[in-house]
This record gives structure tokens, C-alpha cells and sequence, in this order.
């Protein structure tokens, strides 16, 4: 990925989260933004690539109305696991055809997420050393 | 238990839960200089087995975890 390798950088595992759940799950909304945090403070390569209704996830204004429930009541919003995320380096993918399948444009998106294809995608699976999926 | 090392710098994840205790120690140790050692201090009682797994993975090395009442601490050398 980078050209600049140093004595560590070739040693940096690559870890990639699939994210295929939306907005009508919010339990399942905060994991894979949850440890691909840790893997980032754990200094991998991380990404999280959303398909199907994951993109639902990044459209702007949900992550400030999906609350992340918590067992008694209360709980955050995901804006919070996403700006975590997005603070320590981990990058967020979406791809055309789950955009198009919710009617979303890349300016529905909010600030920060990437645009990949089913090529890149699966390049990015074969050179990971994990893609783990939810 | 003694602590056996001194501390360059100190931190406090008490009352923290996962990942933040991970996430404040990753950017902590960057605050260090390289053979510094970092004092950690967590509550949250999965951070010994992720400790084990950070410094194993970050080649930071963890020089001693023990616990001292409710709390866990975590002495960590800067490595690279």
C-alpha cells in the first residue's frame, strides 16, 4: 500500500471488516466500527467495506439518529464509534452498486468515506492477513 | 503488589471499557520517547488480555501486569 516502507511497515497486518447491516439493526451497527478501532490502535492497516445496507450507516444524518442501544435503556449514537474510527486512521468503503441499491449518491455520504469497486474489494480481501464479516 | 518500574508517564483508563483503554494507550505511547516506559492504569477487565495482545502486536513490550484491587496496571515500554 505504501511506498515508503520501513523496517515496520512490512510487518503491519492488514485487517478488512465487512459491514452488511443498516439502519433497522442498530445492535448490530457499532462492532465493526468497535474493532476496527482496536485494530487501528493495534497499528494494522484497517478498513471497513459496507455493501448491501451498510451504506445506510455513513448517509448523512444517520449516524447522529442511530443509537447504538445499550441493555437498560440509553446508549450512544454511532456518530460516536464512527468519528473514533475515523480518528484513528480507519478507512470506510462503500461501493456504486449498494449506493444505488438505497437511491444514495457519494454526496449522501457523509465526510470521509471512501468509493471502491468489486475489484478493489476483493484485491483488498486477497492482500489482508484478515477479512472478518458481519 | 511493588511496582517494580518507573513510570515516564502515566495514564488513566479507569471506568473506560473497550477500546478505549487501547485506543489512549496507542496514542499515549507515541507521546513517549523510545525505552520509556508508560504506566497504565485500567478498570476494565477485559484490558489484561488486550494488553497481551496490543504489545504483542504493536511490539511494544509489556514489562509487568498485575492488579491491585479493582484496577489493573500495565507497564509498557516503547519499543520502536
Amino acid at each position: 500500500m505504501s511506498d515508503d516502507f520501513d523496517d515496520f511497515d512490512e510487518y503491519e497486518h492488514k485487517v478488512l471488516y465487512v459491514q452488511t447491516h443498516g439502519r433497522d439493526t442498530p445492535e448490530r451497527s457499532a462492532t465493526p466500527f468497535f474493532l476496527a478501532t482496536a485494530a487501528a490502535a493495534m497499528d494494522c492497516q484497517v478498513s471497513i467495506y459496507f455493501t448491501m445496507n451498510g451504506p445506510q450507516l455513513l448517509a448523512k444524518g444517520a449516524p447522529e439518529t442511530i443509537v447504538v442501544p445499550k441493555a437498560g435503556g440509553g446508549g450512544k449514537e454511532l456518530r460516536f464509534f464512527i468519528d473514533q474510527a475515523i480518528d484513528m486512521g480507519v478507512r470506510l468503503l462503500v461501493c456504486q452498486p449498494s449506493l444505488d441499491l438505497h437511491g444514495y449518491t457519494m454526496d449522501d455520504m457523509i465526510d470521509g468515506v471512501e468509493m471502491i469497486g468489486g475489484a478493489a474489494f476483493n484485491g483488498m480481501a486477497l492482500e489482508a492477513d484478515a477479512v472478518i464479516s458481519f | 503488589m511493588s511496582e517494580t518500574f518507573q513510570a515516564d508517564k502515566v495514564l488513566d483508563c479507569s471506568g473506560m471499557l473497550c477500546p478505549v483503554p487501547v485506543v489512549k494507550t496507542s496514542k499515549a505511547i507515541k507521546q513517549i520517547e523510545v525505552g520509556q516506559v508508560l504506566k497504565m492504569i485500567a478498570t476494565d477487565p477485559g484490558a489484561p488480555p488486550d494488553m497481551v495482545a496490543w504489545a504483542k502486536n504493536t511490539r511494544h513490550e509489556l514489562l509487568d501486569s498485575h492488579q491491585e484491587g479493582d484496577k489493573f496496571i500495565f507497564f509498557l515500554r516503547r519499543v520502536r
